[in-house]
C-alpha cells in the first residue's frame, strides 16, 4: 500500500498501551476468576490487536512474540487446559517483555534477547503442554502451524462464505467488482479469497466487456449479515450469490474439492493473513526436519559478521555503525515523543456546540454594534452577559479535555501489589476505589511516581508480616486502600493501610540518633509524623529489596509539593496509616486573591493565605536583626512589605492602617503587608519564564479583566528574598 | 483535484445540495438541468467520474439519459446513479436495464448519499 502509515504510529502505540493494561489488568483478575471466559476473551482480543496493528507498521518482533502469546491464550480460552498460577506468571512476565519490545519500537533501548527467547520458549512449552491427550501424537511443529488459523479469530466476528458469479453485464452498468471486494475489506478481514474463471468461454466467443468470473471469499467481519449483503445491493437482479455464516476454522481446513472449478488462486494464504518463514514452510511440507530447519539456521550470519569476514569492514566500523543506527533510534524516539491525549468524543462535541454559541453571540454582538444608540444599552448588557457565559463554559470544558480519570495511573497498582507481597512474603489486598475521579493530565502523568513510593512503603513499612497480623488479632490478609475523590477544587488521593502504624517512639529515637532533631525538643505528633519526609530518614530495620533505603517519603513529598499539593498522615499505632494527597486540579489556573499595593496589583494564591488582619499598634513590634513582626494570638510573624519588595510607593506606610496577609509555607508564617484586598478570582498564569526570564518571588503572570498585567507571588520565593532584605529583581 | 461529478436534475434545489454534499467530500461539480444538457455538456468535454440523475425530467428524462451515456464509448463503463424515490421499483429495474449503476432513494441525508458514492466510485 503507497499510503504512508507512519503517521498512525504514535496512535498505535497509545492504542498498544492501552491494551497493554487490559492485559495486565485480566491476567491478575483471571487469577482470582480462572474461568471467566469474557475475561479471557478479553486479554485474547487485546493481544490480538496489538499482533495485527504491529504486522501493519512492520514491527515483526513484537508481532512475532504477541502471537506466541496469543497461542497460548487462544488454548486456555478454547478450554484446553486451565489457568494456574505458573501460566499467569509466564503471560505477566511477557507482558513486561511485550512492553519493552514495543518501547523498543519506539526507539527505546533493545530488549535482551535472552529473556525474550527463554520466555518465549516457556510460552511454547505451556501451549504444548495443554495439548488435549488425543493431539498428543502430533508434533510441535504440526500443532503450530493450526494455531494462527484459530487464532486468528475471535468469538465476536462472524464468518461469511460469499459465493458470487457475477452477471456478465457487470461492467456494462459501470460497475467495479474490485471496488465491491475492497467494500468487503472494509467491513473486516478476506481471510479466503478464491477466483474461479471456469465460466470462461472459448476464446472465439469471449466478450471482453462481459464478466464471467466467480469469486470465492471468506469474511472475517463483526457487522451482521445483512450488512455484507448491502455490498452487492446494487447486483441482485443478476448473476448467482449466496452468503452463508460458516462454522469457523472447520470452513478454512475444508479445501474445496481441488476439482476442475478451481484452476487459480489468488496468492493470499488461508490461514490469517501472514505468510509464515520460508522455514516453517519447508518443515510443513516435509522437505526438511525441523532439526535440519534449526541447525541451519543457527548457521545464519549478522550482516556484520559477514562484511567482517570478507575484510570489507573492520570489526571497528561495524560497531561504529551499529552505534549510530541506535543513536539515530534514540533520535527518532525524542522526536515521536509528542504528547497526545485521546478525549472522549462526547466532550469535543460539547465544546464545538459551545463554540457554535459563542460564533453567535458574537454576531449578535457585532449586528448591534453596527447601529447602536444608547436605547439598546439593556440589550448590549444582556449579550455581554451571554458572552461571559459562553466564555466561562469553554474555559471549563477546554479544561475538561485535559481532565483524565485517575484510574490509567491506578491500574498500574494491583501488579506492584501482586509483585511486592511476592517478595515481602505477605499477603495483601488491594482495593481501589474513585478511579473515575478525573484530574488534570500533567497532574496524573507527575503523581505515578509518588504513589508507586507510598504503595511500596505501606507494603513493605506498614503492613506486618502474617504471623505477626495474626498475633495482633487481625486478619492475615493486609488491606492496601486507594481511593481519589474531589474535594472543593482539590483532587485528594488516600493511600490507606491496615498496618502497624507509624511508631512515634521509635521515629524519635531514629530522628535522634540520625541528628534531625535535637535532645529533649518537643514536638507535636504532625511533626513527629513529619520527620518521615526528611530526606534519608528510615525506621526500617533492615534494608529490603523493596524500600528501606531512606530515599522515597522525601522524593514524594516534593514532588507532590512542587505540583501544589499538600502530604498529610493520620496514623493509629497498630491500626495503619494513612497517607491524603491533595492537589490542584489543574496547574494551568489557580485561586487567586487580587491585592492593591500604591498603583500596582498583584495576585496572591488563595491556597497560601490563612487569613488577613488589620494589626492594633501594640501588636507590631521591631526587633533588632528580624525587622517588624507581627503578634497573632500568641507567635510573631515577619512583616514583609510588598512596597518594599517591589520598589513602589505605597499608599499607607503604617501597618495598623494597611492590610495584613497572613502567608503560610510549611516552613513558617509571614504577614504580607499590602494596601487593599480587591478580591477573589480565577486566573490563568501565564509564564514569564517562557516569554521572558525567571524571576525570584514571581510565580507568574496574568491579566485582569481590565487589561492590566498582574504578577501573582510565589509566596516561598518571596519570603526568601524578604529575609535576606532583597527586592524583586525584574 | 478531485473526481468530477455529474449531477443532472431539473430541481436546482437538489442539484445544489447535491453539489454541496459531494463538495464538502472533495468531488469537482458539473450541473446539468434535465438529460439533454447533460448529453450536451458530455459532448463538449465534461469527463465525469460519476454521473448522478433524476428520473423525471423535461426535454430527456434520467433512463433515456442513461442509455445515451452507455452509447458513448469514453463513458460506458462510467457509473451512474439514479435519484429515486423508494416506492418506484419499477424505475430501478428500467433505470438498471437501461445501464444504471446504482440508485440513491429519496430522500436521503448527506451522509448516506457519500456512502452510495463511494461505493461504486473507485477509490
Amino acid at each position: 500500500m503507497a499510503t504512508d502509515l507512519s503517521q498512525f504510529q504514535d496512535a498505535f502505540f497509545e492504542e498498544s498501551s492501552e491494551h497493554l493494561t487490559t492485559i495486565e489488568d485480566g491476567l491478575l483478575q483471571l487469577e482470582q476468576r480462572p474461568d471467566d471466559l469474557d475475561l479471557l476473551n478479553r486479554i485474547f482480543r487485546a493481544a490480538h490487536s496489538i499482533k495485527g496493528n504491529s504486522g501493519m507498521f512492520g514491527f515483526t518482533a513484537v508481532g512475532q512474540f504477541t502471537h506466541k502469546m496469543e497461542t497460548l491464550l487462544d488454548q486456555l480460552r478454547n478450554g484446553k487446559f486451565f489457568v494456574t498460577p505458573e501460566i499467569t506468571d509466564i503471560l505477566l512476565r511477557s507482558t513486561d517483555q511485550l512492553k519493552i519490545l514495543i518501547e523498543a519500537a519506539r526507539g527505546g533501548a533493545a530488549p535482551e534477547t535472552d529473556l525474550l527467547l527463554q520466555l518465549e520458549r516457556e510460552l511454547a512449552a505451556a501451549a504444548e503442554g495443554g495439548e488435549v491427550p488425543e493431539s498428543a501424537s502430533s508434533t510441535p511443529s504440526q500443532t503450530s502451524p493450526a494455531a494462527p488459523a484459530a487464532a486468528s479469530t475471535t468469538p465476536s466476528l462472524h464468518r461469511f462464505r460469499i459465493t458470487w458469479a457475477a452477471p456478465a453485464w457487470l461492467f456494462q452498468r459501470g460497475l467495479d467488482p474490485v471496488r465491491m471486494i475492497g467494500e468487503l475489506e472494509d467491513l473486516g478481514t478476506i481471510v479466503l479469497r478464491r477466483l474461479d474463471t471456469s465460466r470462461f468461454p472459448e476464446f472465439e466467443s469471449l466478450d471482453p466487456e462481459s464478466c464471467y468470473l466467480t469469486w470465492t471469499l471468506e469474511l472475517e467481519t463483526s457487522k451482521e449479515q445483512a450488512v455484507v449483503e448491502g455490498v452487492f445491493d446494487f447486483v441482485r437482479d443478476g448473476g448467482e450469490l449466496t452468503i452463508e455464516e460458516c462454522d469457523q476454522g472447520r470452513v478454512t481446513r475444508n479445501e474445496p474439492d481441488s476439482s476442475s472449478v478451481t484452476r487459480h488462486q489468488l496468492p493470499v494464504t488461508s490461514e490469517g493473513c501472514e505468510p509464515k518463514p520460508l522455514g516453517e514452510i519447508l518443515v510443513e511440507s516435509g522437505v526438511v526436519s525441523r532439526e535440519t530447519l534449526d541447525n541451519a539456521l543457527s548457521q545464519q550470519k549478522r550482516l556484520g559478521e559477514i562484511l567482517v569476514e570478507q575484510h570489507v569492514a573492520t570489526p571497528q566500523q561495524i560497531s561504529q555503525a551499529l552505534q549510530k543506527q541506535g543513536d539515530t533510534a534514540t533520535q527518532a524516539k525524542k522526536g515521536g515523543d509528542a504528547a497526545s491525549i485521546r478525549v472522549d468524543t462526547g466532550k469535543i462535541d460539547k465544546l464545538i456546540n459551545l463554540v457554535g454559541e459563542l460564533v453567535i453571540t458574537q454576531s449578535m454582538l457585532s449586528s448591534l454594534g453596527t447601529r447602536f444608540d444608547m436605547s439598546q444599552l439593556p440589550i448590549l448588557v444582556e449579550r455581554v452577559a451571554q458572552l461571559e457565559r459562553n466564555t466561562r463554559e469553554i474555559q471549563e470544558r477546554v479544561m475538561g479535555i485535559r481532565m483524565l480519570p485517575i484510574g490509567s495511573t491506578f491500574s498500574r497498582f494491583p501488579r506492584l501489589v501482586r509483585d511486592l507481597s511476592g517478595k515481602a512474603g505477605k499477603k495483601i489486598q488491594l482495593l481501589l476505589s474513585g478511579e473515575e475521579t478525573e484530574l488534570d493530565k500533567t497532574v496524573i502523568e507527575s503523581i505515578g511516581d509518588p504513589l508507586t513510593h507510598l504503595v511500596r512503603n505501606s507494603a513493605d513499612h506498614g503492613l506486618e508480616p502474617p504471623e505477626e497480623r495474626l498475633a495482633a488479632g487481625k486478619p492475615e490478609l493486609g488491606t492496601i486502600r486507594m481511593n481519589a475523590f474531589h474535594e472543593g477544587g482539590s483532587i485528594c488521593i488516600t493511600v490507606e493501610d491496615d498496618g502497624r502504624g507509624l511508631n512515634r517512639d521509635k521515629i524519635l529515637a531514629k530522628a535522634l540518633k540520625q541528628g534531625l532533631i535535637a535532645n529533649g525538643e518537643k514536638l507535636s505528633d504532625d511533626q513527629i509524623n513529619g520527620l518521615i519526609f526528611r530526606p534519608g530518614f528510615s525506621t526500617a530495620d533492615k534494608i529490603t529489596d523493596v524500600s528501606g533505603r531512606g530515599v522515597g517519603m522525601d522524593v514524594v513529598k516534593k514532588n507532590i509539593e512542587a505540583l501544589g499539593g499538600t502530604v498529610s498522615i493520620k496514623t493509629a499505632l497498630g491500626n495503619g496509616t494513612t497517607f491524603t494527597l491533595k492537589l490542584p486540579l489543574t496547574l494551568a489556573i489557580i485561586e487567586g486573591m487580587t491585592v492593591r499595593v500604591g498603583r500596582e496589583s498583584y495576585i496572591i494564591p488563595l491556597v497560601s493565605i490563612l487569613e488577613s488582619i488589620q494589626p492594633t499598634a501594640s501588636s507590631v513590634k521591631t526587633i533588632t536583626g528580624k525587622g517588624e513582626v507581627v503578634e497573632v494570638r500568641g507567635s510573631y510573624h515577619p512583616i514583609v512589605r510588598l512596597s518594599e519588595a517591589f520598589s513602589i510607593e505605597a499608599d499607607c506606610q503604617d501597618p495598623t492602617k494597611a492590610i495584613l496577609v497572613m502567608l503560610e509555607t510549611e516552613q513558617e508564617r509571614v504577614a504580607v503587608m499590602v494596601d487593599e484586598l480587591l478580591g477573589q478570582q480565577q486566573v490563568v498564569i501565564k509564564s514569564l519564564e517562557k516569554n521572558f526570564r525567571k524571576v525570584e518571588g514571581i510565580a507568574g503572570a496574568t491579566i485582569l479583566g481590565d487589561g492590566t498585567v498582574s504578577f501573582i507571588l510565589d509566596v516561598r520565593g518571596l519570603i526568601e528574598l524578604s529575609r535576606h532584605g532583597l527586592s524583586v529583581a525584574a | 483535484m478531485g473526481k468530477t461529478v455529474l449531477i443532472v436534475d431539473d430541481s436546482s434545489t437538489m442539484r445544489q445540495m447535491v453539489a454541496y454534499t459531494l463538495k464538502g467530500a472533495g468531488y469537482e461539480i458539473v450541473e446539468a438541468g434535465n438529460g439533454k444538457e447533460a448529453v450536451s455538456k458530455l459532448n463538449g468535454g465534461a469527463k465525469p467520474a460519476l454521473v448522478v440523475t433524476d428520473l423525471n425530467m423535461p426535454e430527456m428524462d434520467g433512463i433515456t439519459l442513461i442509455q445515451e451515456i452507455r452509447k458513448m464509448p469514453a463513458f460506458k463503463f462510467t457509473p451512474i446513479l439514479m435519484l429515486t424515490t423508494e416506492s418506484a421499483d419499477d424505475k430501478k429495474k428500467a433505470g438498471q436495464a437501461a445501464g444504471a449503476t446504482g440508485w440513491i432513494v429519496k430522500p436521503f441525508n448527506p451522509e448516506q448519499m457519500l456512502k452510495v458514492v463511494q461505493k461504486v466510485l473507485p477509490g
